[in-house]
């Protein structure tokens, strides 16, 4: 219920303010992946899996969308189990997953032959949400697994 | 272990279904069976938008402006400069329509008494209230002029040219308590001498040399003229009188008059670099003034 919910005020509050904020180099932080991180951290691989898969469905029907249904759904299952099984240290987990769903987005998009994954898209847009989202992962990270100092890994 | 296989296969699953799925609405395109789902939530959330943007619009304009602010400050200054460009153009548009206005004048009058003038821009102004009243102006000895020839401007005398280099000269004014220069009643062959007295060139001391003429208020004055109009041509008009001083028991007349050129906001003159082969006598008086 309370991650439903938290997955919910992160998706809002991405599409509804942090996207339309005018920051510098045109990106914007990825809060929903964060959130879906910090859970999954939280509650181990399965959990983290399903709770992605979820994330992304609904990434994928708010409005204004204009992808495939399922693209996100796809990429924060995957990230959601990454880490929710942990690579490393909770920071390395972060950095790597924060890194890995553009990326998986992008080779997903390329798949489908989307038109908007090119070169440039790479090389411009994509390092400058890494970096953002880089940016705010500590402060997200802190919000939601502050119930708990020491996130569980299952190794 | 067993965690990690359970896990492993819900993350399969997972996966599997969102790629069908990704297939299944790529492939129908717009006959997706996954276009109700998406209408729902494009109606729902679209709703709980709608309801939230006013909410958070503020917060978005409120980082709007902090980010903005840099930009908005140079936005800012440079429309202020604009602004002070434009109104400095104004200014000279304005200020070169009156002198184009003054050149007018300026070569109505150099018409009518048939002067040879030089026109020039008075570019620096000496003017200590009663003390020396002298101007700069931007022809010189290039341009044909001499010292000793008369500057008018399009209202009347303005004074002569006491010094002149390559590209500038002097001009002692006739409200220069040191300048003299000879004047003419209107009419007659009554003369006299123009003194300047200061006060900032608003009224001039006209001694007329027969002290039992007829000179009334509202008599107009012009330049007598000397000698190959050096340092005054003829004709000039000079002011009207404003003041007849009673001087019983003297030799002559002292009366004030105001300068027709007003002496104190000068811009274009005249310097006539070649004197009218006749005198002009009155010609070049403006229009008279009504009885005052």
């Amino acid at each position: 219920m309370i991650v439903g919910l938290c997955v919910l005020a992160a998706v809002l509050l991405q599409v509804m303010l942090i996207n339309r904020l005018p920051l510098p180099a045109g990106g914007a932080p990825d809060v929903v992946l964060l959130v879906v991180v910090a859970m999954a951290l939280l509650r181990g691989p399965a959990a983290g899996a399903i709770i992605g898969f979820c994330a992304g469905l609904l990434v994928d029907i708010v409005p204004p969308t204009a992808h495939l249904v399922g693209q996100y759904a796809f990429v924060f299952a995957l990230v959601g189990y990454v880490a929710g099984r942990g690579v490393g240290g909770p920071a390395t987990t972060v950095v790597l997953c924060v890194l890995m769903a553009p990326l998986v987005s992008a080779a997903l998009g390329g798949l489908i032959a989307d038109p908007r994954v090119t070169l440039s898209t790479l090389t411009e847009q994509v390092p400058v949400t890494v970096v953002y989202t880089l940016i705010v992962s500590p402060l997200a990270i802190w919000l939601v697994t502050r119930e708990r100092p020491h996130p569980r890994f299952p190794q | 272990m067993r965690d990690s296989r359970h896990a492993r296969l819900i993350l399969g699953t997972l996966l599997t279904v969102a790629l069908v799925v990704l297939t299944v609405d790529h492939r129908a395109g717009a006959a997706s069976p996954l276009w109700p789902l998406r209408t729902a939530g494009s109606w729902f959330f679209g709703t709980v938008e709608q309801v939230g943007g006013s909410v958070v619009r503020p917060v978005g304009g409120f980082f709007h402006a902090i980010v903005n602010a840099p930009a908005a400050q140079a936005e800012l200054d440079r429309v202020k400069a604009e602004n002070v460009r434009l109104r400095a153009g104004l200014a000279a548009s304005r200020l070169d329509a009156a002198r184009a206005a003054e050149l007018k004048r300026l070569l109505g009058v150099a018409g009518l008494g048939g002067y040879k003038i030089v026109t020039a821009n008075v570019v620096a102004r000496r003017g200590q209230p009663g003390f020396e009243d002298a101007i700069e102006i931007d022809v010189g000895t290039g341009d044909g002029v001499r010292p000793e020839m008369t500057v008018l401007n399009g209202e009347g005398l303005v004074g002569r040219v006491i010094q002149a280099t390559a590209d500038s000269s002097t001009v002692v004014l006739i409200s220069d308590p040191g300048s003299a220069a000879g004047a003419r009643l209107e009419g007659g062959q009554e003369i006299g001498v123009v003194h300047g007295v200061g006060e900032n060139g608003r009224l001039v001391r006209f001694r007329l040399l027969d002290s039992t003429a007829a000179i009334t208020r509202g008599s107009r004055i012009v330049s007598f003229g000397s000698q190959r109009g050096a340092p005054y041509v003829a004709g000039v008009p000079i002011g009207v009188i404003e003041r007849v001083e009673a001087t019983p028991g003297e030799l002559t007349r002292i009366a004030y008059a105001r300068p027709y050129a007003d002496l104190t906001a000068l811009d274009v003159v005249g310097v006539v670099v070649g004197a009218p082969a006749k005198d002009p006598r009155d010609a070049v008086l403006p229009p008279k003034e009504g009885p005052r």
